[in-house]
């Protein structure tokens, strides 16, 4: 049997050339070899008591051809609107309302296919009790997000609280499921029109970043609904978002950079078992002139060495 | 625990020479009280001055009874495996309070001088906390702190400062502190003073003291609708408080139509007469007035409002959106001058002007077309005798209110504001339709005075 010889990095980070023997196809125990795929540093959460994912980097690649020729031409499509639309100005819009607008809608729920642009989660996905759904309002006109919160965590003997939901919107895709990013460099107040029970909720944006160590970073900030038949307008400046990463807000803050946003999300977790709702008409960008604030928290080194 | 024992035999090289013989009188660093404390206590409790804490209890009877509980545990040893658990759960057999948990804490912690185990007592105590219905308070958690033994865990040189100087009981601290975060608690100056005794100024338990002392103070008054912590108990005391929340008009006013009593009719039953309070601002009734009879009015419910924990529901009277080709435009009369007019400022100015796209703050999207809402309400029953009867003491401030048809759409579960036209497009409402309860229009009773 022919050796092949690859370098891999183990859990130190130290690269090493190993010798191993090649797998005959298809694999079912990697770790029959001298060392196996779980020396990569585990990205995902990886619910209690499910074996961890195994499997050689080139066995994760999904050849996806149930598209079909649909899928050809959005994807030719999409390009040759992107070759096209540069003509128009920077993103389709003209160049006068690029550099000028003070406003610009992003969600705006009409109809149920804008739905199709959020994904609605809950923590079913570590096990536990709560459920969210997501569906269109009166007259198909707002998105409705409902469900019932449940904080019992699961009982795997690791996690000790439970008890949310999330509705995130998906990252925008180019031709050929290529990564977009929102550039809202033009704008600072976040501007959305809810209709909530009274429960605080979160908004989480998450934006474009470059290392690994910083792929759950979220930025966040609270928002709360005052309940009653009446839509509320909230406004949120960019400067108070807060940076936090898995849950836990960090010490080393800095601001929210407008140019590259991947997604926005809202999340519940309140520790009040119940029923919940939350009706959203529009989430808009706006430039508030009056808020100079660049950041709202401090950004010196606190907890400095004594 | 040599270097304690080392560090003794140099800071009280005098109380060697005590140790063999009773101790009558030792100066401590506590303070006087504690001098006559230690005239009962044993010989190896010299030591106690090294590990006792700066923060005395001031009731000299709770230091008898924990003394006498120590003593009978010891003598009931039967040597049989009790988890710390097992110690809460008998003191919770008398009765769950504040005090039955202080005492068991005081038992652990004036039994052995060098706390054996408090990190396992630690942990059961703070799962325990919420049954004895004292994870609200600092005190409870400062006495929880004081439990770890002083100056014991501080890191003394480079080396133990860099390798994480004792790890469990760091770990312990810093879910101490986890716990007091999670029920929104603010530590106090006895905390901090407490993390610096016992785990030095740069351990993990003080960074996230300082974190949690960073960001509370931030995040504490961000609400622009404010809950208090303590809501009122009364229930009509809190449906005025959230119908004022959601009211979004300061001039609207609050009406308790009826209070919670209970009549007990002829025949001797009791019948419980529910609470009604209804809100309704100046706006809503002249809209009211101006309502088409041959439009009815529905009266939808229930919907949930949550303060903090507790969810409670309103019903309100609304109307559905009029379509736009009855719409009435309101015809403006340039002549006309009204009371607050400025003679030298009209009221309307017929101007080309349009804003550029620079200047333009306004959103480019459809209106939600929404009815109004004319009156809102909560109730102790939401039954339909106890809206009708709502609807009947609206009139008083409402005559026209008895000719317009009302329809009373009330769900089960918490619903959203549904239209008839939602109702009737979508086909998978139709099995919500069964159970909404949809009346004959009623024509109310006082019409005919």
């Amino acid at each position: 049997m022919a050796l092949s010889r690859t370098t891999f990095k183990t859990l130190f980070g130290i690269p090493r050339v190993i010798y191993r023997q090649p797998l005959s196809f298809p694999s079912t125990s990697p770790s029959s070899c001298i060392l196996s795929t779980r020396g990569a540093y585990e990205r995902d959460y990886r619910r209690p008591g499910q074996a961890p994912d195994t499997r050689w980097p080139w066995q994760k690649i999904r050849f996806d051809f149930s598209k079909g020729v649909e899928g050809i031409r959005k994807h030719f499509g999409l390009l040759k609107d992107e070759f096209v639309n540069r003509w128009t100005g920077p993103e389709g819009k003209p160049l006068i309302n690029h550099m000028l607008e003070q406003t610009q809608v992003q969600w705006e729920f009409r109809g149920p296919e804008s739905l199709n642009q959020w994904i609605v989660s809950s923590d079913q996905e570590i096990g536990g009790h709560s459920a969210a759904y997501i569906k269109t309002g009166r007259n198909n006109t707002t998105c409705f997000l409902y469900g019932m919160l449940c904080s019992t965590p699961p009982r795997d003997g690791e996690t000790r609280y439970s008890g949310y939901c999330t509705m995130r919107s998906k990252q925008p895709l180019g031709s050929f499921d290529r990564k977009k990013h929102y550039d809202w460099s033009n704008f600072n107040t976040l501007h959305m029109r809810i209709r909530g029970d009274g429960r605080p909720w979160m908004v989480n944006i998450s934006a474009e970043t470059y290392f690994s160590h910083q792929r759950d970073d979220i930025y966040s900030y609270f928002l709360y609904t005052r309940g009653g038949p009446y839509w509320q307008d909230v406004k949120i400046p960019f400067s108070k978002f807060f940076l936090s990463s898995r849950g836990r807000i960090q010490d080393d803050q800095h601001a929210l950079w407008l140019d590259k946003v991947n997604s926005i999300g809202f999340t519940l977790g309140d520790k009040a078992d119940g029923p919940f709702q939350l009706e959203i008409d529009f989430i808009a960008l706006c430039n508030d002139h009056a808020h100079t604030e660049e950041f709202a928290y401090e950004l010196y080194k606190r907890n400095p060495e004594v | 625990m040599n270097v304690c024992r080392h560090l003794l035999w140099i800071q009280c090289p005098e109380c060697v020479s005590r140790f063999l013989t009773p101790v009558k009188r030792v100066i401590l660093p506590g303070g006087p009280y504690l001098h006559q404390q230690t005239v009962a206590l044993q010989q190896s409790q010299v030591l106690r001055s090294f590990h006792c804490s700066a923060v005395c209890s001031t009731s000299q009877q709770d230091q008898k009874e924990p003394k006498e509980a120590s003593e009978r545990e010891t003598q009931s040893k039967d040597r049989t495996l009790v988890t710390h658990e097992d110690i809460f759960e008998k003191a919770a057999k008398n009765s769950k309070t504040k005090g039955n948990f202080n005492r068991v804490v005081d038992v652990f912690t004036k039994n052995d001088i060098r706390r054996r185990g408090h990190v396992e007592f630690i942990y059961a105590a703070l799962k325990q906390m919420p049954e004895f219905g004292v994870e609200q308070d600092i005190t409870v958690y400062n006495k929880l702190l004081d439990v770890f033994p002083k100056e014991v865990f501080v890191p003394r040189n480079f080396i133990q400062r860099m390798f994480n100087h004792y790890p469990r009981q760091q770990e312990c601290g810093v879910q101490l502190l986890e716990q007091m975060e999670n029920y929104g608690i603010m530590p106090n100056v006895e905390t901090k003073v407490l993390l610096a005794q016992v785990f030095g100024k740069k351990s993990h338990p003080m960074r996230k003291y300082q974190r949690i002392m960073y960001w509370f103070p931030k995040f504490k008054h961000t609400n622009p609708y404010p809950i208090p912590q303590v809501l009122p108990s009364d229930p009509i005391d809190l449906a005025r408080f959230s119908l004022a929340r959601i009211a979004s008009d300061p001039d609207a006013k609050i009406t308790v139509f009826q209070y919670q009593t209970t009549d007990i009719t002829e025949t001797g039953e009791e019948v419980l007469r529910p609470y009604i309070v209804g809100i309704q601002s100046p706006e809503q009734r002249s809209l009211l007035a101006k309502h088409n009879h041959c439009r009815p009015v529905f009266v939808e419910g229930p919907f949930p409002l949550w303060l903090r924990k507790t969810c409670v529901h309103y019903y309100l009277l609304r109307a559905d959106p009029i379509p736009p080709e009855e719409k009435v435009k309101k015809e403006f009369d340039p002549e006309w001058i009204g009371p607050e007019q400025s003679l030298f400022y009209p009221q309307r100015v017929e101007l080309d002007l349009e804003r550029d796209i620079g200047d333009d703050d306004s959103f480019d999207v459809d209106d939600v077309e929404e009815g109004p809402v004319y009156a809102m309400c909560m109730a102790g029953q939401g039954d339909e005798t106890t809206l009708a009867q709502w609807i009947s003491d609206l009139q008083e401030t409402c005559p026209t209110l008895g000719q317009i048809p009302t329809v009373f759409r009330l769900e089960s579960g918490p619903g959203e504001l549904l239209t008839s036209s939602d109702v009737q497009q979508s086909p998978e409402l139709e099995f919500e339709t069964d159970h909404i309860i949809e009346d004959e229009p009623l024509y109310s009773k006082r019409v005919k005075q």
